[in-house]
């Protein structure tokens, strides 16, 4: 029996589906039993038509449906939720879909900074209205897909490696619960650790360890215990694939940048990695781009507009004098 | 009615449970909005706990623990210190006044130093109002959405 599989894109890169060709052969054995009947990246079929020719979308339904990305305007919501209709079993793939991703950076900000920010104030270019027609509205930010559908299924990653977007598809295949890496990237990693406690003061990721390039990764020392912000602890291991020799970053010599989102699914990469660095003697007042810890999972509402800050004093002056 | 915070206390097995142990056998009085949580020592206090107990509803948390230089593990309210920093960092990100958590200190013998310090919690975080992740509080739909996912 073949199982039909619908993907959609939402709020991404297309960089999740490039990984899903790089599966290689296993892709060819795979298409042996999956037949895909809608995917706008290879398929081209008129599903939905903005202009107003069609109103909405008209989705074949699926046994398997793949979502890259998160939800940031009216649109992806609407195809979101009429892929969760049509489709038995939804998995969320890439960081976009199961953390908020790069894209949730946005969320530090609000619609009206941003739009004064790209069409009235760059320099490079006229100003201009906000645009209305055509394009859907935005929402008001940039949202994991689970905020907003059932999920059935999350394979985070940036984008997830092919050996585990096989595994998730195999399993299913197979009607089993798809098993993917659960520990740190740090568990992944051949680089040398000498101990805790050495490191004082951390610097920026974008600095150069110290390292003999022509040495082994076995013999590179850690690159924390180097004082460089890797987010290695506090990140879900996966990127170096079932039989890779180290994590990618880790394998071009630069700390991990987090793109696996936390360990756990509910975790917070920020709230980990200051725990991890305050336990081990290390002054987190003054850290470097501390905001980056949540690069790539800022959904979820973990990042937040400063104006969100102040909630507790705001409710303190509606409530007024007379409550206390 | 005035309102009644729930305030969770992290106490140390060593001097800060010990404190309130003593208050209790000596029959000082002070606030019943405390909720207190055993653990063997304040430097195992994770700052998720500390983060999870607001998002459940806790208006005030107080983590307890010894005076440096008299830890029964020698330095694990040093790493409390270190630790709870990140709390004070991460309040805010929640919405919440970083008033509603306090790192306290208070030996075994102390039980006075233990009542006053749960008193004056009491005082700070009824001024402070319920949390906005307080059960029954009017919210805004918007608002609660807000809160629900980054509660998540």
């Amino acid at each position: 029996m073949r199982l039909t599989v619908a993907a959609e894109w939402l709020n991404s890169c297309a960089g999740c589906e490039m990984s899903l060709l790089n599966m290689g052969e296993d892709f060819i054995a795979c298409l042996r039993i999956l037949s895909f009947v809608h995917m706008p990246m290879l398929i081209d079929h008129k599903y939905f038509e903005p202009m107003g020719e069609k109103i909405g979308f008209e989705f074949p339904e699926a046994d398997l449906g793949i979502i890259s990305g998160g939800i940031r305007n009216e649109e992806h919501l609407a195809i979101a939720e009429e892929m969760r209709r049509k489709c038995r079993v939804i998995v969320a793939i890439g960081t976009c879909a199961t953390h908020g991703g790069i894209p949730a950076l946005i969320n530090m900000f609000s619609n009206d900074e941003l739009f004064r920010r790209y069409y009235r104030t760059t320099v490079a270019t006229d100003a201009a209205d906000t645009p209305a027609v055509v394009v859907p509205p935005l929402l008001d930010r940039t949202y994991a897909l689970d905020e907003k559908i059932r999920v059935d299924v999350h394979l985070p990653g940036c984008p997830p490696h092919p050996d585990h977007i096989s595994a998730v598809l195999t399993a299913l295949m197979n009607g089993e619960q798809p098993r993917l890496p659960t520990k740190s990237v740090c568990d992944t990693c051949p680089a040398r650790r000498e101990g805790k406690g050495a490191v004082q003061k951390m610097r920026r990721y974008t600095r150069n360890p110290r390292h003999q390039a022509d040495k082994p990764l076995t013999e590179m020392k850690c690159l924390l215990e180097n004082g460089l912000l890797c987010m290695g602890p506090v990140t879900r291991a996966g990127c170096a694939g079932e039989k890779g020799e180290a994590p990618q970053c880790i394998r071009a010599r630069v700390p991990c940048r987090g793109c696996y989102g936390p360990v756990q699914k509910n975790g917070n990469q920020l709230l980990d990695m200051l725990n991890a660095l305050a336990s081990n003697g290390i002054d987190i007042r003054n850290l470097p781009d501390r905001q980056a810890f949540l690069r790539f999972s800022g959904a979820h509402g973990r990042l937040n507009r400063p104006g969100w800050k102040t909630r507790d004093r705001q409710q303190e002056e509606t409530a007024g004098p007379e409550s206390r | 009615m005035t309102f009644e915070p729930k305030i969770l206390a992290f106490t140390c097995n060593w001097c800060a449970y010990a404190a309130a142990d003593l208050a209790g056998t000596a029959r000082m009085q002070y606030p019943t909005n405390i909720r207190v949580v055993r653990v063997m020592c304040s430097g195992m206090v994770h700052p998720n706990l500390v983060m999870e107990a607001f998002q459940h509803g806790a208006d005030g948390v107080l983590v307890m623990g010894c005076h440096p230089g008299e830890c029964h593990y020698q330095d694990g309210n040093v790493k409390a210190r270190a630790r709870m920093i990140v709390v004070d960092q991460m309040i805010e990100s929640l919405g919440l006044a970083p008033e509603r958590f306090r790192l306290f200190w208070c030996s075994s013998a102390e039980a006075d130093r233990f009542v006053s310090a749960v008193s004056e919690m009491t005082d700070r975080v009824r001024r402070l109002g319920p949390s906005p992740y307080h059960q029954g509080v009017g919210l805004s739909g918007e608002t609660k959405e807000d809160l629900e996912c980054a509660s998540r």
